[in-house]
């Protein structure tokens, strides 16, 4: 009978009527805002690179290997001794995401070695073809400063380009839970050094700032 | 407690594994005890094709042979009676955990860049069996990392594991010690000798042997990942050993080649021609699409298939004498057979060859009774070689050779035009000049009781002088063990009649000798036995006795072969010549003769994948898929089939070699009968009756194919031998074969293109010094013409006798040689004429 308290859930949700949320003002409009999007959430991909330039990726493929959607394709190749893209051996040069596949479950981001490929939270972007919907590495990698490239057909708003390269794993690399909550976010461009996560069956401080700040939101909706 | 059944002999050595009671068989190593008896042991040094050295440590297991428990390394130990060993113990895990611990330390944390990460046994057997957590924390060793070690093989010193199996292939297995451990401790590494590359024709074997990714092979490296791989198995064309090869891709392109472990043929093992030439077809410069020659331009235009076609369809519609066809040797067995029924039962044209002049008569490879490999190389025999150094022609077949009589005592007899690699380990190796073959053989024979009506015909005194030899020869082959005869063209500046005769009187000499054709290109005894040879039709029967009731027609007349063919189109006599998958203007001895014979015919019609100096002057080409592209079979030296696979689309509009001819045959209002290659499989399996019990599904699936049983109806005539030519002051030629060539497959392979070195002239060392020659160049005249050749010093050349390589960069051999029964140049020092 365990199925019927299911159909009560979905019961219950048909009478408790829809949040659709809108920006304010609509896009162009006079306020135009955005709705604050939660800390973790995972939007279009970037190809981070190091200080000095250099490429994090070095093409071994993990990302497309890991990922449930294929929607990644990685050829690797020898670096050019005179003109190394990446250090070391070997550079990723061919990077294509199929954004009609995938379904940003950040896969791609736990299994990367180097940190390479991480998310912003930039989810407004839609295309009118099949050919724009595949990013490839030069539209994925970010420039000079770190930031991510802005594409005619994305909606970057002033800060959402901040905020891209942060990153964590949902495990320790052991695998082990013992080994949650030491640092696991990196400290690199367009972003901070952040104060460890905790272990996920534990909760913190973190997790009891985190659920007053959806108390918060959630609040200021019900006030309109 | 249970006792299984032994898979092997039950008179074997009972042991104790886990618990279970087991039998191994008498001197079996416990680790392959293990493996038989479905127990894996993890390890990284031990190969089963080389012999074990206790290196690593990983497959240490608790034993007790009575004395109590120790642990040890189960790839040293042979199993004895009444041992009891322990896989799974406590003490076998602390010693696996504690080996790969160790191990580790000093390892890179690689794995993202490393080509083997993915399939590393490292990786693999850390995660089954390893500690799980370092403890290392200390900086690790380096090493200036990756190093070329030779043109196609990098080292990475850092990942090594020290293993010794590169080492000892390289030492024991190919005979190239050019790799070796140096230093101490924990700078211990593999490396070359200082200015050595590792230039080994078998480099690539390391790599696929190499338990990390210590060793990468250039075409491969950064690819693909093993998780991207499609595979399947195939086997390699490259030489007519047929090695077995699993064909991986990715992306629709070849991208990696690795040997199979077949018992029969190659035991895993591939020369780098084999493994690395899958480069041309996915690089090379490709014919995508029919190509047919502009009448006012002069210039070949792309084309539709029906329009090539019908091209093609008209000018097969002469006089079938008019018409002739080399090549095919490089096609499936199904493409031979298509286009022997196309050019012999439909066109009726019998001027058909699948040689190109280099190699053996075809009627006497149809007609031996051949040896399989394992023949050749079971201990206690006897291998006679006649013609070239198989190192150079045919590598996997030297490999297999090399062990037989290295390792597992089988007697050589060496009637070679040229020392060989294998010369150091003959027991008997007779200095051969050219034309003297057949002498030799007599007089051996003679010695060794056969009954011939003729003498030895010796003027020179040369197998006088060798009386010993002979001697000793003859008394290997007296009978009383197996002989295998190994005949090839080592000379392509001598008339194959020597070898002939010399391969005739071994078989008068006794009945019961086996032969194996050493011919080299691909799939040359699939197109003998399909009939692309003058005289024959499919399954090695003569033409005037050929019973094909799904044949329209067979040719009413002897057909030509190439050479005759090339001098026949010259003269005129040819309207339509086909080039089937053949580059003559490179291959053929003659290069002046197929220039003008390409200039005198009225249609050349090329078939070929790639696009060649010869398909530049064709007509009409058509386009053919190539190896990896198409599926089909394969016939090696022993008769041997095995399957051909596709892994990846053909390019374009190129077509499996067996749809041309059935497609030709519509455009001239016939059937060929097959419109599927399972169809032409029935109708094979149908006319002949050596494949009438071929199953063409399993072919290869299970074992290491079936050997087709040649039953030959007719009986080659063998006469008296050739007189070896009298000795001259001039030096007598010989005209050899290397692995890395200007051939198409390794000019049109990125990776292999500048591994030919350049043509030398080789002398033996006593000659050049009794001629005084100085400097790194001779003058060679022949007839009235003289050339300026570099000269190499070289023990392997016989006296009397100068060897040079044909179809190399730098001075064409092919210039020296006459075409006479033997060729004799004059050699005089530099500057002098
Ligand atoms: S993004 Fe990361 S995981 Fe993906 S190929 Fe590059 S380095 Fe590897
Ligand atoms: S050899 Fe194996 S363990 Fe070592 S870096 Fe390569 S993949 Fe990783
Ligand atoms: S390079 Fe590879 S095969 Fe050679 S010793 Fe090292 S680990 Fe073994
Ligand atoms: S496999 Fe036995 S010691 Fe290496």
């Amino acid at each position: 009978m365990g199925y019927l308290r299911g159909f009560a859930v979905t019961a219950k949700k048909i009478f408790e009527g829809v949040t659709t949320k809108q920006y304010e003002g609509g896009k162009g409009g006079k306020t135009d805002q955005k709705a604050p999007k939660p800390e973790r959430l995972h939007g279009r991909h970037v190809l981070n690179k190091y200080e000095d330039g250099m490429e994090k990726c070095i093409g071994c493929e993990l990302c497309a290997g890991v990922c449930p959607a294929n929607c990644i394709y990685v050829r690797g190749a020898e670096n050019p001794p005179s003109d190394p893209k990446s250090p070391g051996e070997r550079f990723g040069y061919v990077y294509e995401i199929n954004y009609l596949r995938c379904i940003h479950c950040d896969m791609c981001v736990e299994a990367c070695p180097t940190e390479a490929i991480t998310e912003t939270k930039l989810f407004e972007f839609s295309f009118s073809n099949r050919s724009d919907a595949i990013y490839t590495k030069d539209e994925l990698l970010v420039d000079d400063d770190g930031r991510p490239q802005q594409l005619p057909w994305e909606d970057w708003r002033d800060g959402e380009d901040q905020h891209t390269s942060g990153w964590m794993r949902a495990t320790a690399p052991s695998g082990k839970a013992s080994a949650q909550g030491t640092v696991a976010w990196s400290g690199e461009l367009g972003y901070g050094v952040r104060a460890p996560e905790a272990a996920q069956n534990v909760r913190t401080p973190i997790d009891a700032a985190i659920e007053a700040v959806a108390v918060d939101t959630a609040k200021a909706e019900e006030k309109g | 407690m249970t006792t299984a059944e032994p898979t092997e002999a039950v008179t074997g050595v009972p042991f104790t594994l886990n618990g279970t009671e087991l039998v191994a068989e008498e001197g079996e190593l416990l680790i392959d005890a293990c493996d038989r008896n479905g127990v894996h042991i993890p390890r990284f040094c031990y190969h089963n094709r080389m012999k074990p050295v206790g290196m690593c440590r990983m497959c240490l297991v608790e034993v007790d042979t009575g004395r109590g428990k120790a642990l040890q390394p189960s790839c040293m130990l042979p199993v004895t009676p009444e041992m009891k060993v322990e896989t799974e113990s406590e003490a076998t895990k602390k010693a696996q955990d504690g080996v790969l611990e160790l191990l580790l330390a000093n390892h890179p944390l690689d794995c993202p860049v490393c080509d083997k990460g993915g399939e590393c046994p490292l990786q693999d057997n850390a995660y089954a069996f390893g500690p799980g957590e370092t403890r290392f924390v200390e900086e690790k060793r380096h090493f200036k990392k990756p190093i070329p070690i030779s043109d196609l093989v990098k080292l990475d010193r850092e990942r090594c594991i020290l293993c010794d199996r590169c080492t000892r292939f390289a030492s024991d297995v190919a005979g190239d010690p050019l790799i070796h451990f140096i230093d101490r401790g924990s700078q211990t590494q593999v490396n070359t000798f200082p200015d050595h590359p590792f230039s080994s024709y078998f480099s690539g074997n390391t790599v696929q042997i190499c338990p990390v990714g210590a060793l990468t092979a250039e075409p491969y490296r950064f690819k693909a990942r093993p998780w991207d791989l499609e595979a399947v198995e195939s086997t390699a064309t490259v030489d007519s050993t047929g090695a077995r090869v699993v064909l991986q891709s990715s992306q629709n392109e070849i991208v990696r080649v690795l040997g199979v472990d077949s018992d029969a043929v190659n035991w895993s093992w591939l020369s780098d021609k084999e493994r690395f030439s899958y480069e041309a077809t996915a690089k090379g410069d490709r014919i995508e699409q029919p190509l047919v020659k502009n009448e006012e331009t002069g210039m070949l235009e792309a084309t539709r298939w029906n329009n090539a076609a019908k091209k093609v369809g008209a000018a097969l519609r002469v006089e079938p004498d008019r018409i002739a066809a080399v090549g095919g040797a490089r096609m499936p067995l199904e493409g031979q057979y298509a286009w022997a029924k196309l050019l012999k039962g439909v066109v009726g044209t019998d001027h058909v060859d699948a040689q190109l002049d280099d190699g053996l008569p075809g009627p006497l490879v149809l007609g031996l009774p051949r040896a399989t490999i394992n023949d050749a190389c079971k201990p206690g025999g006897v291998v006679v070689t006649i013609g070239a150094d198989l190192k150079e022609e045919l590598p996997t077949l030297f490999l297999r050779l090399r062990h037989a009589v290295v390792e597992d005592g089988v007697k050589l007899i060496e009637l070679t035009s040229t020392a060989t690699h294998l010369s150091d380990f003959a027991t008997v190796r007779f200095d051969v000049t050219p034309g003297s073959v057949g002498q030799f053989a007599t007089a051996i024979a003679k010695q060794a009781g056969a009954d011939l009506d003729f003498d030895v015909a010796d003027e020179s005194g040369l197998v006088e002088a060798q009386a010993d030899k002979v001697a000793a020869a003859a008394a290997l082959l007296d009978g009383s063990v197996p002989v295998t005869i190994i005949v090839g063209r080592g000379n392509l500046a001598e008339s194959p009649r020597f070898t002939s005769d010399a391969v005739g009187i071994f078989r008068r000499l006794n009945d019961d000798f086996q032969f194996m054709p050493a011919l080299r290109r691909g799939n040359i005894n699939g197109a003998l036995e399909m009939g692309l040879v003058p005289g024959f039709t499919p399954g090695g029967v003569q033409r005037e006795s050929a019973q094909l009731d799904t044949w329209p027609d067979v040719p009413d007349f002897d057909g030509m072969d190439t050479k005759e063919i090339f001098r026949a189109a010259a003269e005129g006599r040819i309207d339509t010549l086909l080039l089937l998958a053949a580059n003559p203007l490179q291959d053929f001895l003659d290069e002046d003769l197929v220039r003008r014979a390409l200039a005198n015919v009225k249609t050349v019609i090329a078939v070929d994948g790639i696009s060649t100096e010869t398909t530049d002057l064709a007509d009409v080409v058509l386009p053919a898929a190539l190896f990896g592209e198409v599926d089909g079979t394969f016939v090696n030296l022993e008769g041997r089939l095995s399957p051909l696979r596709a892994k990846v689309t053909p390019p374009s509009q190129a077509r499996p070699d067996w749809m041309i001819p059935a497609e030709l045959a519509i455009v001239l209002g016939v059937e060929l009968g097959f419109t599927t290659i399972d169809e032409l499989h029935s109708e094979l399996s149908e006319v002949l009756p050596s494949f009438a019990d071929i199953d063409w599904d399993t072919l290869g699936s299970s074992d290491d194919g079936p050997v087709l049983k040649l039953n030959r109806s007719w009986n080659i005539e063998f006469g008296k031998p050739a007189a070896a030519p009298p000795a001259t002051s001039a030096f007598r030629l010989v005209a050899t074969r290397k692995l890395w060539d200007q051939g198409t497959m390794v000019q049109e392979s990125p990776s292999l293109a500048s591994l030919p070195s350049e043509a030398a002239i080789h002398l033996n060392p006593d000659d050049i010094e009794r001629h005084g020659f100085v400097g790194d160049s001779v003058t060679v005249r022949i007839g009235d013409q003289t050339h300026t050749i570099p000269l190499t010093s070289d023990v392997r050349v016989n006296p009397t006798t100068a060897s040079i390589p044909v179809c190399l960069p730098g001075f064409d051999a092919r210039t020296l040689i006459t075409g006479r029964s033997t060729t004799a140049v004059e050699i005089r020092p530099n500057g002098t004429t």
